[in-house]
C-alpha cells in the first residue's frame, strides 16, 4: 500500500491508484476534461497536470501511478501556469456561445473558466469555423465548433455502448468528432454522449432549448422503464420533468442509461394520465368523474357487497410490478385481510433485453412482487379464465398490465363479464375505460417508496413534481379502501410500511430506509 | 572519410545485393553474436559501446534494449519495430542505407533480434520511400531464400522474420507509438506513457524501437569491437553518423563523418561552402524541430553535449543551412506550418498551439504583425513544450524558441517596415 504525499497531506493508496484517483478520493480537487471515471484513461485534455518531485516535467495526474514516498504539489504556480495555459489553447478556437448554449450552468470549460481563465483573449486570427449542427444521430446534435475533443464520446461508444460509430476525422486543428462513414450514432444508450460531454458539442435533441439548467432541481429517484433500475436524477423546473439524468450507481448502472429510460419521462406527465376518479353510477351509464372521496366510498361499498354476497372465492386481485415495494405490500395485506382473497397475480411486460443495462422485464418491481408472493402471467391468465366463465363478480386491478396476458379481444372480452372492476392506475388504458371504478394513482415520480430491481436491490424513489389531480399512491388509495370497508390496515408514511414489510416478509428482512440509503440494499436470498 | 564504416560501399555496383554484401563480410557480425554470444552479452556489448540512438533523441541504444524483459521472466512474444519513417524535415540518411545497403539494415536487425530474443521485426518504411521499399524488399527475398532470416537463421535454432510495411504519409507515425499504432491498423496517434513500449508495445508485447541508421552501427560495433567504437566520435557521443546537408550549399547531399565534427567543417569543406558566392546567415543542426544557430555559432562540434550547450540539439544530423537572403520568419513560417499539419491532434497545447504559431508567425510575415506579437509567439511556443503525450509540440515549440533568440530583430523589422524585408528570400 503506497503512501504519498499530496499538497502536504500523507495519503496511503491501493497499489495502482492514479493521482488523480487520490486527489478526488481526499476533497483534492484537480481539473480534467477528458478523464472519466468510467471509460479508459485518454491523457490527452492535459488540463490534469501536477508536480511530481523529481520528475522534471509536470505529470497528468489521470495517468500518473502513485508510488511509494511520491511528493505531489496540486497547487504551485507552475501547475497554475500550466491549467491557464491550456484553458487559453481550448478557448481561442472556442464559439463562447454560452448565452445560447445549452450546457451553460454544467460546463466544465465554463467552470474552469472561472478558476483559470483569462479575461481578455490575446488570440487576434481568425477563429476556427466549423458546423453548428451536425445531425451526428436520431437523439444527437454535435456542434463541431464547441467540442473540445477530449474523446470522452467516442470512447463510449467504443468501451461502453460497444457500437463505435463514433471517432476523429482529420488531424491536428483540423480534427472533428465524426461517425463512420454511413454510419449513425444510433446506439441504446447514445444520450450518454451528451451527458460526458463536458462541454456543449454534443446536446440530446429532446432537452437543446427547452430550459436553463440552473433552474431544474434534482430529485434522485430511479428509472422504471425496466427491471435494471438504473439510478437517475429526475430534473424538474415549475412542477414540470424536463429530463433524467443517470445517478452513479457501480452495482446498477455505473453513470449510464438507456435511451428508451431517459426518455419515458414525459409519460409522467402525458396527456393520458388519470387526474380524477371515474365512477359507472348506474348500469348502461358511461362513467363520470366524481370526487376522490366519493368513489373510495363507492368503491369500498361495491367491494364489500360482493365479498359479503358471494364470498372471497368470486373475488379476484391482480397487482402490478410497477408499483412500489410498499404499495404491493399494502395491496397484499389488503387482498388477504380485507377481501380475503389468498393469492395475487401480476403480469410482467416484456422486451428484448441487452445484456447490458436493459432488462427483460420491462417493469422496475417483479422482483419486490415476487418477493412478497405475488403469482405470475399463469396465475394471472388463470384469473381471466375465471372471468370469462363467470365466476368472478369483483376484481381489483393495479395499472393496466393484466391486458397483456392474451389476446387483446379475448382478455377484454373475460374482463366485460366481471360485473365490478376497480382500477387504480396512473394512465388512460382499455381497462380504465370498462372499469366500474378507477382511482388515480401516482406515477414514481409524485411519490416515495422502494422498488427492487431484478438483481434484487432494494431502491429509493422519492417525489419529484406533486401529484397530479387527485392522485394518490396506491397504498394510501388502498388504505383508505380498508377504512371505510370497516377493516382498517396498519397505515403510515412509506417508511413505517418498509418497516412492517421487513419485519413481515423475510427478504426484506434488512431494508430499511437507512440501509437503502441513496445506493440501495440487496434482499436477503430466502431458502 | 577514412573513418567511415556505413558507407564504405555506397555508390559501388550491386551493393545493395547479397552477394556483393557477402562478398564484404556480410552477415558475419550476425553469425559471430548468435554463435558465440549470448544475448545479454550483446545488450551489454551495445551498451559499453556508448552507441546513442540516431533517431534523433540520442537514447543509450544498450540501456533501450536492457529495459525489455527478459524470456523466462515474461515469456509474452517480444518485438522490434525499425523506425525507417525518416519524416524529419532535413533527414534523408536512412532512405541512403536502405537504398545502398540494405543487407546492412537487416544483419542489425538479426543482432537486435537474437540481443532481445525478439520474434520478428517490423520495418515501419514511410510510404513516399517507393524504391527504397523495393530495395529493401528484394534484399528481404534474399536474405530469407539464403536462410538469413525465417525458421533457422544461418542454421541455427533462433528464428527470425521482418517484414516491411509502408506508412501512409504522416510525420506522427514516426513517433515511436504512433508507429506502433500504426503498424496495427490504427490511426497513427501516439500512445500515453505509461505504459512504455519495453512492456507494452506492438500488440501490447514487449517492443523496442530503434532508428535504421542505430541497427547498422550495431553490426560494426559487434564485429570490430567497443575499444574501436568508442575511439571514433567523442567520450559521449561515439561513432560516426551520417550527416545530412541541405539548403544553400554548394554539394548537398549526407556525409559520414565523426560525432563532433563542427558544422564548419560540415559545412565548408564536405558541403562545399555557401552557393553562389553568399554568406551563411545561419543553420538548423539536426532536422527541421532542433533549434537553428547563427552563422556565430558554426564552429560547434555536431555532437549530442556540444550542441546542446549551444542551446539547439543533434537531433537526426539532417543540417539545413541558410544564406543571407533567407528570411527567417519565412523560414519559421515553413516549419510552424509543417508541425501544425502533422499535429496529430489529441492534446491540447499541440493541436491548438501549433495552429496558433502558424497563425500568428503568418501574419507577421505578412506585414500585419503587432510589437507584442514576438512575446506572445514567445509564450504560445513556451506553453506547448514539455506538456504533451509524444515531442511533437516541443518540435513545433523548438524553432520558434531558437529563431526568436537568434532574429528577434528580425520579426521586429517585419512589424515595423509592414512587408517581409527580404524580397530574395525563398519561395513558399
Amino acid at each position: 500500500m503506497p503512501k504519498f504525499t499530496i499538497d502536504g497531506k500523507e495519503i496511503v493508496v491501493e497499489p495502482g491508484t492514479t493521482i488523480l484517483q487520490a486527489a478526488k478520493a481526499h476533497g483534492i480537487r484537480i481539473p480534467y476534461f477528458c478523464w472519466h471515471p468510467k471509460l479508459s484513461i485518454d491523457g490527452s485534455c492535459r488540463m490534469c497536470q501536477v508536480e511530481v518531485e523529481k520528475m522534471p516535467k509536470l505529470q497528468i495526474a489521470c495517468n500518473t501511478p502513485v508510488l511509494e514516498g511520491m511528493v505531489v504539489n496540486t497547487q504551485t504556480p507552475k501547475v497554475e501556469d500550466a491549467r491557464r495555459a491550456v484553458m487559453e489553447l481550448l478557448l481561442i478556437n472556442h464559439p463562447l456561445d454560452c448565452p445560447i448554449c445549452d450546457q451553460a450552468g454544467e460546463c466544465k470549460l465554463q467552470n474552469y473558466c472561472f478558476d483559470y481563465g483569462m479575461r481578455h483573449s490575446r488570440y487576434v486570427e481568425p477563429k476556427r469555423l466549423l458546423s453548428k449542427r451536425v445531425d451526428i444521430g436520431p437523439r444527437v446534435l454535435l456542434d463541431e465548433e464547441r467540442c473540445i475533443l477530449c474523446r470522452r464520446c467516442v470512447r463510449f461508444c467504443r468501451e461502453v455502448s460497444k457500437t463505435g460509430e463514433l471517432t476523429v476525422h482529420n488531424r491536428g486543428d483540423h480534427s472533428v468528432i465524426a461517425t463512420f462513414p454511413g454510419q449513425k450514432l444510433d446506439n441504446r444508450y447514445s444520450i450518454c454522449t451528451c451527458d460526458i460531454c463536458p462541454v456543449g458539442a454534443l446536446t440530446g435533441k429532446d432537452f437543446r432549448f427547452k430550459v436553463r439548467v440552473w433552474f431544474l432541481k434534482e430529485t434522485p429517484s430511479v428509472c422504471t422503464g425496466c427491471a435494471n433500475g438504473c439510478n437517475i436524477n429526475v430534473a424538474v423546473y415549475k412542477d414540470r420533468i424536463y429530463r433524467y439524468l443517470p445517478r452513479r450507481n457501480d452495482a446498477v448502472n455505473d453513470t449510464w442509461m438507456c435511451d428508451d429510460g431517459r426518455l419515458s419521462y414525459g409519460h409522467v406527465q402525458a396527456e393520458d394520465r388519470i387526474r380524477a376518479a371515474r365512477m359507472i353510477e348506474a348500469p348502461g351509464q358511461p362513467a363520470a368523474e366524481v370526487p376522490l372521496d366519493m368513489a373510495v366510498d363507492a368503491t369500498a361499498a361495491a367491494l364489500r357487497q360482493a365479498r359479503d354476497n358471494d364470498g372471497a372465492s368470486a373475488l379476484a386481485a391482480v397487482a402490478s410490478a410497477r408499483a412500489t415495494n410498499e404499495d404491493l405490500f399494502v395491496f397484499t395485506k389488503f387482498v388477504r385481510g380485507v377481501l380475503g382473497v389468498e393469492r395475487s397475480a401480476m403480469v410482467v411486460p416484456a422486451w428484448e433485453p441487452d445484456g447490458f443495462l436493459i432488462q427483460a422485464e420491462k417493469a422496475p418491481n417483479a422482483a419486490g412482487a415476487r418477493a412478497m408472493g405475488v403469482g405470475g402471467e399463469d396465475e394471472a391468465r388463470a384469473i381471466l379464465d375465471r372471468c370469462e366463465r363467470g365466476e368472478v363478480n369483483a376484481l381489483i386491478v393495479l395499472g393496466a398490465d393484466l391486458l397483456l396476458a392474451g389476446e387483446r379481444e379475448k382478455v377484454l372480452t373475460a374482463l366485460r363479464k366481471v360485473p365490478t372492476i376497480v382500477c387504480l392506475d396512473t394512465h388512460e388504458s382499455e381497462l380504465s375505460r370498462i372499469a366500474h371504478f378507477v382511482l388515480p394513482a401516482c406515477t414514481f415520480a409524485e411519490k416515495d417508496g422502494t422498488m427492487t430491481n431484478v438483481k434484487g436491490r432494494v431502491q429509493r424513489i422519492r417525489p419529484a413534481i406533486r401529484a397530479l389531480g387527485d392522485a394518490l399512491p396506491e397504498w394510501e388509495i388502498l388504505g383508505r379502501l380498508a377504512a371505510r370497508m370497516g377493516q382498517p390496515l396498519p397505515s403510515g408514511e412509506p417508511r413505517e410500511i418498509l418497516k412492517e414489510l421487513a419485519g413481515e416478509v423475510p427478504a426484506f428482512a434488512r431494508v430499511t430506509p437507512e440501509s437503502v440509503g441513496t445506493q440501495g440494499v440487496t434482499l436477503t436470498v430466502v431458502a | 572519410m577514412s573513418e567511415a564504416y556505413l558507407t564504405t560501399h555506397f555508390g559501388e555496383k550491386d551493393s545493395a545485393k547479397l552477394d556483393f554484401y557477402l562478398s564484404h563480410r556480410g552477415y558475419e557480425s550476425a553469425r559471430r553474436a548468435i554463435g558465440s554470444m549470448t544475448p545479454s552479452e550483446v545488450v551489454q556489448l551495445v551498451k559499453d559501446s556508448g552507441l546513442r540512438g540516431r533517431g534523433g533523441a540520442g537514447f543509450s541504444t544498450g540501456l533501450k534494449w536492457s529495459f525489455m524483459p527478459k524470456p523466462g521472466q515474461d515469456d509474452r512474444p517480444r518485438y522490434i519495430a525499425c523506425n525507417a519513417d525518416e519524416s524529419e524535415p532535413g533527414t534523408f540518411k536512412d532512405r541512403a542505407i536502405m537504398e545502398r545497403d540494405p543487407h546492412q539494415l537487416i544483419e542489425g536487425l538479426i543482432i537486435a533480434g537474437w540481443a532481445m530474443q525478439a520474434k520478428a521485426a517490423y520495418i515501419y518504411i514511410r510510404g513516399e520511400y517507393v524504391h527504397p521499399a523495393r530495395v529493401l524488399e528484394a534484399a528481404l527475398r534474399e536474405a530469407y531464400d539464403g536462410g538469413y532470416l525465417g525458421p533457422r537463421v544461418m542454421g541455427t535454432d533462433f528464428a527470425f522474420d521482418v517484414y516491411l510495411h509502408r506508412g501512409a504519409g504522416a510525420y506522427i507515425c514516426g513517433e515511436e507509438t504512433g508507429l506502433m499504432e500504426s503498424l496495427e491498423g490504427k490511426k497513427g496517434q501516439p500512445r500515453k506513457k505509461p505504459p512504455f513500449p519495453a512492456n507494452y508495445g506492438l500488440w501490447g508485447m514487449p517492443t523496442t524501437v530503434n532508428n535504421v541508421e542505430t541497427f547498422c552501427h550495431v553490426v560494426h560495433v559487434v564485429d570490430r569491437g567497443i575499444d574501436w567504437f568508442r575511439g571514433i566520435g567523442t567520450e559521449k557521443s561515439t561513432g560516426t553518423t551520417l550527416f545530412g546537408v541541405s539548403g544553400h550549399v554548394v554539394r548537398p547531399g549526407y556525409f559520414e563523418l565523426p560525432l563532433g565534427t563542427t558544422a564548419r567543417e560540415i559545412i565548408f569543406e564536405h558541403a562545399g561552402g555557401i552557393a553562389n558566392g553568399r554568406q551563411l546567415k545561419g543553420f538548423i543542426p539536426g532536422g527541421s524541430s532542433t533549434k537553428p544557430l547563427p552563422a556565430s555559432a558554426v564552429d560547434v562540434r555536431m555532437d549530442h553535449d556540444s550542441l546542446a550547450a549551444a542551446g539547439s540539439a543533434l537531433g537526426t544530423a539532417g543540417l539545413i543551412v541558410m544564406d543571407d537572403t533567407t528570411c527567417m520568419v519565412r523560414a519559421s513560417k515553413v516549419i510552424a506550418h509543417f508541425y501544425r499539419d502533422e499535429s496529430c491532434g489529441q492534446c491540447t497545447q499541440c493541436r491548438e498551439g501549433t495552429a496558433w504559431l502558424d497563425k500568428l508567425i503568418g501574419r507577421i510575415e505578412a506585414g500585419a504583425g503587432r510589437m507584442e506579437d514576438l512575446d506572445l509567439l514567445l509564450d504560445v511556443a513556451n506553453s506547448i513544450e514539455g506538456v504533451t503525450i509524444c515531442a511533437l509540440s516541443d518540435a513545433a515549440a523548438w524553432p520558434v524558441q531558437g529563431v526568436l533568440k537568434h532574429w528577434r530583430d528580425e520579426f521586429a523589422r517585419h512589424v515595423k517596415e509592414g512587408k517581409c524585408p527580404f524580397p530574395e528570400s525563398f519561395e513558399v
